[in-house]
């Protein structure tokens, strides 16, 4: 008999983590929005970032600027609330799971259109996340890895068949990879689609001057109950810092994407501007290549990790808007554990880790950086006077940053810096990649392979009671920060500034801000 | 007059084995870069098995040699290949750069000869004197100052204090083309001017001295009448083939000034190009840029034809 | 400036090999007062004594550093980070609380030091391959004009940049890419000389007198031929200092945290409306660090070859 659960609105994820999300980023002001005055009907929004997108083909694109305008085309069923803790229904309506777990029906809304004029079916759901599938290890499909087919049931209903229990399915269809777009690309190839793509989003495409600037128009049809507001969306490409802030300030543009935190103090104080610190899901860490002695030696490791000063990262590097890390998995991530006690700075603990280890006196050592990135090149050097109290001697190798991407996956360093954003609201595509060597990264490089936490994380994969699975990631997270394969710094929040007449601009954790809602007031 | 552009042809050709040879460069320059699409392509989701199979897809795993050829093949066929960042045309991503960095160029040059013809004839006025020597401090100066420093200080002056100009950009219209394009292109020409005006001093003074001058002041014309019609002319001779040189590096200093001030042209079309390992892009640019110098090249020995009738460079290149 | 317009030793070789038969075409490169037109004792020319001065003053305080520098410029101090000019800290402190004009003192030593040495491999390779070009002449001199059109197609910094890219950041990518792209000038300006110089009575007579090339080129031709690639040499440090500040400034010179001015720069950059002296400084030092040595180098020029000015 199958277990009618009857449609589960977003109890996907663990409660706990709810509260615990809420104080994700550091000095995050009031939303822009909140107030409540009446939405205002028209205006364009103008986004200034530093990096143009560099394509609207959702299956193949890993690139944040894309994605973010891309989302505001092409919905998927299910979406991320904005606090990044629980998934909702969006262009579904709910689903069921059978007893066995292998196999979720859902269901969908009947009143979606593209913007073509066509209606939404069970159809276009089966070719667009087959659509997804296919790309493999090429693009998003290995999001998909778990699913074995989708069937149509009824125009209003798909089910997909799993070839394991998988419990991040929900949140795997919340990809933005997983967008609904119109079945056999509307009777056009793949390229010609994605030059200008059809979804059922607020926002239709319009032009784009590569490099210059990207515009999306509001879809007038949207059948969402609230917006699009606004007439239209531009993003400009803007690289530095300073001109975006320059820009803003001169009423150029309207939002500044990521200000640089030494300057935010000063935004959030000039009249007319807000600056806001919108939690999210990165990490940035240390990672210790065990390839390399002696960080094989997990006192060596530990002492390390020890020995890092996060609160003067946190105010060196982002001038105090952010957290010192305790935990694998960050605040907004479900399933983050606030009472998980990751090393934190403790030099008597550090000393007393390398008096046990396999150098007590101290070596030579290197850490790999990006060039060109001045928060890399912070935290190095930092780190390289902290640990000169160990007696550990750092040298700062930069690689430009793409041959230092080549240097991390050929292994080829022995400290490094990085960093993880969660594309999904669940943990378990950050935790496969960083604990398990079969999920193709070498446990993040790192070469750490421990047994009893790969068995966790399998388990967490195919637990779908979410109090257990808590459990299970409250384990991973423990044994992982007393094992220190990496050095947890810090949780930076996302920076933006806007104009006071920019209302209802929010960005969940995963970083995508939904733009159906905002509006200009006069 | 057309038997003096002879040269023209000889040295185009000339240029061909310069040409093919900036290929040969770039090509194998760029891929010796370490690293590779695929990883920049694939985020932080890259793993080596998934950049392997990425790069093997792009068909950068062929052979060096073998991808040679077919770029080579390909640009016989003027196909610039498929830009593997954007998925689109090289050509296409090209001829939008163009344009905007031509005009930035251009706009330097008119920017570098409204500074320096009044300071050079300044200086030549009086060689020697305090002008001369002020004009001199000037050169030597300008040319001392690291152009993207140059840039960030008018970005202070300019746009941060005075607020006059815009920080960055290109705008939208031809008008703000021009508002947004200007202090790049002064950036630019105040690098270009230092040589240009050395240049035009000493060949003021020398036409100055000359015996037509004298004469045409015998005849009562003096000031900057004098100066325009009798003097700047001849003085402009050497300086154009100046010009023409300073152009080919100016094309080079516009590499890092677009990326200071955000314009959208060549040079932040290469910059991005090479972080991303497009290596399509970068060869193109870099194809285009060379074309662009060897072009100046024969032209500023055209125009010094055209403006100097004593010049044969037609003979000068059979000898 | 990034690309230095064309350095004053290629444009005399520009006119005077492709254009030179100009009639009355007039000295380009150095625009030295008129006056000046006599040979003087060096200790009279004042632009060539300014220049030593600046210059020598500068490698002191670059081989001094560790003397004059109030501080160490590694030490960090996170409590007094960005500080204003002060009694304590006379150029203010940077982002680590380091002291600037400890780094400035220090950044006097990397960049000088970079720039002095990276002339030499370009000079030595690009002097002997266009003397050799220019004497001999045939498929030899074909072969390596092309190949120096093919480099002076590429504008300079593309070329450094990239090749630092391929080699990776640090000093010696940068030694080598810096060789690798310079020594091209050297080789037009010898080529030039050479072409002037071997048609010159002495050089003819010798060769009559049965000596050997070798010796030729040696004793006679390389003592009055030197002096337009030393002239030039004065500019091409500069260059070269330029290039190193530029690369600094895009993150691919010196490995933080060494002093280095450029690097100085790009991490000022990001305080400009705050604090506009952090990127300000070092951009001044690199200006009287040019001028020093384009002084010198008119001096140079005016005190080794007054016969080429009017």
């Amino acid at each position: 008999m199958t277990r009618t659960t009857r449609t589960r609105y977003a109890a996907v994820v663990a409660v706990a983590a709810v509260a615990l999300s809420a104080c994700g980023g550091g000095s995050s002001s009031s939303s822009a929005g909140g107030d409540s005055s009446e939405p205002v009907q028209g205006g364009d929004l103008t986004i200034a970032r530093a990096a143009d997108a560099i394509s609207m083909d959702k299956t193949t694109t890993f690139d944040n600027n894309s994605i973010y305008v891309m989302q505001q085309m092409m919905q998927p069923l299910f979406t991320v609330s904005d606090d990044g803790s629980e998934v909702q229904p969006l262009l579904a309506t709910g689903y069921e799971v059978s007893d066995d777990q292998l196999t979720y029906t859902i269901t969908l809304r009947d009143d979606v259109s593209f913007t073509n004029g066509d209606p939404m079916t069970a159809e276009d759901v089966k070719f667009s996340l087959d659509e997804n599938t296919a790309t493999g290890s090429d693009g998003w499909g290995f999001v998909n890895a778990a699913i074995d087919t989708v069937s149509v049931v009824d125009d209003q209903t798909v089910t997909v068949a799993l070839k394991y229990p998988w419990a991040p399915l929900i949140a795997d269809l919340s990809i933005f990879a997983n967008g609904i777009i119109p079945a056999d690309y509307d009777g056009q190839t793949a390229e010609q689609f994605y030059e200008a793509p059809v979804g059922t989003g607020p926002f239709v495409w319009d032009e784009w001057q590569r490099g210059q600037y990207l515009k999306l128009t509001a879809n007038p049809d949207y059948w969402g109950d609230a917006g699009p507001y606004l007439d239209s969306v531009t993003w400009t490409v803007v690289p530095d810092a300073n001109t975006r802030k320059l820009q803003l300030q001169g009423g150029q543009i309207d939002i500044d994407d990521t200000p640089d935190w030494s300057s935010f103090e000063s935004l959030s104080s000039t009249p007319g501007v807000t600056a806001t610190a919108f939690p999210s899901t990165r990490m940035d860490y240390i990672a210790f290549n065990q390839q390399v002695e002696p960080f094989s030696d997990v006192h060596v490791r530990r002492a390390i990790a020890f020995a890092i000063d996060r609160e003067s990262m946190v105010d060196a590097v982002l001038y105090g808007n952010g957290e010192a890390a305790n935990s694998l998995l960050s605040p907004g991530t479900p399933y983050y554990d606030e009472s998980v006690e990751g090393p934190t700075f403790d030099l008597d603990e550090a000393r007393a880790e390398m008096a046990q280890s396999s150098v007590p006196d101290g070596f030579s050592t290197s850490l790999l950086i990006a060039s060109g990135d001045p928060n890399q090149a912070s935290v190095a050097q930092i780190m390289q006077s902290q640990l000169a109290e160990l007696g550990i001697d750092m040298e700062i190798r930069q690689l430009e940053p793409t041959a230092n991407k080549q240097a991390r996956l050929a292994s080829d360093f022995d400290m490094t810096i990085s960093a993880w954003t969660m594309d999904i609201p669940d943990p378990d595509q950050w935790t496969s990649f960083a604990v398990d060597p079969e999920g193709g990264s070498h446990s993040a490089f790192t070469y750490w392979d421990d047994q009893a936490v790969i068995d966790l994380n399998q388990q967490a994969q195919r637990e779908i009671d979410s109090d257990a699975r808590q459990d299970l990631y409250t384990q991973i997270q423990e044994q992982a920060g007393e094992s220190a394969f990496l050095a947890y710094l810090y949780y930076s929040p996302y920076a933006y500034a806007m104009t006071e007449s920019v209302q209802g601009f929010q960005v969940t954790p995963l970083g995508n801000y939904p733009l159906a809602e905002v509006y200009k007031t006069p | 007059m057309f038997d003096r552009l002879r040269f023209v042809p000889i040295r185009l050709l000339q240029s061909i084995p310069v040409v093919f040879g900036v290929t040969v460069v770039v090509f194998f320059m760029v891929h010796l870069l370490p690293g590779n699409p695929a990883l920049v392509l694939l985020g932080q989701s890259a793993t080596p098995e998934r950049v392997a199979a990425l790069n093997d897809q792009l068909g950068l795993n062929e052979p060096l040699w073998d991808q040679y050829l077919t770029f080579l093949g390909n640009l016989f066929q003027l196909d610039l290949g498929q830009s593997i960042t954007y998925q689109r045309p090289v050509t296409e991503l090209v001829a939008s750069a163009v344009p905007i960095t031509l005009s930035l160029l251009a706009y330097a040059l008119v920017l570098s000869l409204a500074i320096s013809i009044p300071l050079a004839a300044l200086a030549a006025s009086a060689p020697g004197r305090v002008r001369d020597a002020a004009v001199r401090a000037f050169t030597l100066l300008g040319q001392g100052m690291p152009q993207f420093w140059v840039g960030i200080m008018l970005i202070l002056l300019l746009g941060v204090k005075a607020r006059a100009f815009p920080v960055g950009g290109y705008g939208q219209t031809p008008a703000e083309h021009l508002y947004y394009l200007f202090l790049p292109a002064l950036t630019l020409a105040i690098a270009m001017s230092p040589t240009t005006i050395r240049s035009l001093r000493a060949s003021t003074i020398n036409v100055l001295g000359s015996d037509y001058v004298g004469t045409a002041r015998s005849k009562g014309a003096a000031g900057i009448p004098l100066f325009r019609q009798h003097v700047l002319r001849n003085a402009a001779i050497p300086t154009v083939s100046i010009i023409g040189v300073n152009l080919g590096y100016l094309v080079g200093g516009s590499l890092v000034i677009e990326k200071v001030f955000a314009v959208p042209g060549l040079g932040s079309l290469m910059v991005n190009a090479i972080f991303a390992r497009d290596f399509p892009t970068i060869q193109a640019v870099a194809l285009v840029v060379a074309l662009f110098v060897v072009v100046v090249g024969i032209l500023t020995d055209v125009v010094y034809t055209a403006v100097d009738p004593r010049v044969d460079l037609a003979s000068q290149e059979r000898a | 400036m990034t690309t230095t317009p064309a350095p004053p030793g290629v444009e005399v070789t520009e006119t005077e090999a492709e254009v030179g038969t100009t009639p009355g075409s007039p000295p380009v490169d150095t625009a030295r007062p008129v006056r000046s037109r006599t040979l003087k004792p060096w200790y009279r020319n004042g632009t060539l004594v300014v220049g030593l001065v600046i210059t020598g003053a500068l490698i002191l305080i670059a081989v001094f550093a560790p003397l004059l520098a109030p501080y160490d410029p590694l030490q960090q101090n996170l409590q007094q980070a960005l500080q204003d000019p002060s009694s304590a800290h006379w150029l203010g402190t940077d982002k680590y609380g380091r002291d600037v004009l400890s780094r400035l003192i220090w950044g006097a030593r990397v960049d000088l030091r970079i720039g002095f040495l990276a002339v030499l491999i370009p000079f030595v390779v690009g002097t002997v391959v266009g003397a050799l070009a220019g004497y001999f002449g045939g498929w030899f001199d074909t072969v390596v004009m092309r190949v120096v059109d093919v480099f002076f197609a590429f504008p300079f910094y593309v070329l450094v940049i990239v090749l630092v890219f391929v080699l990776g950041a640090g000093e010696s990518s940068i030694y080598l890419a810096i060789a690798a792209v310079s020594w091209v000038a050297y080789a037009k300006i010898m080529r030039g000389e050479l072409l002037v110089a071997k048609k010159q009575d002495y050089v003819v007579a010798a060769r009559l007198g049965g000596m050997s090339h070798g010796r030729i080129l040696l004793k006679h031709i390389a003592p009055n031929v030197m002096s337009q690639a030393l002239i030039y040499a004065m500019s091409d440090i500069v260059m070269d200092i330029m290039a190193i500040v530029t690369l600094g400034y895009l993150g691919l010179g010196i490995a933080p945290p060494t002093a280095e001015w450029g690097s100085m720069i790009l991490d000022g950059q990001e305080f400009i409306t705050t604090q506009w002296l952090q990127a300000t400084i070092p951009g001044l030092a690199v200006v009287v660090t040019s001028l020093g040595l384009s002084l010198l180098g008119d001096g140079l020029s005016d005190h080794l070859s007054p016969e080429r000015r009017k």
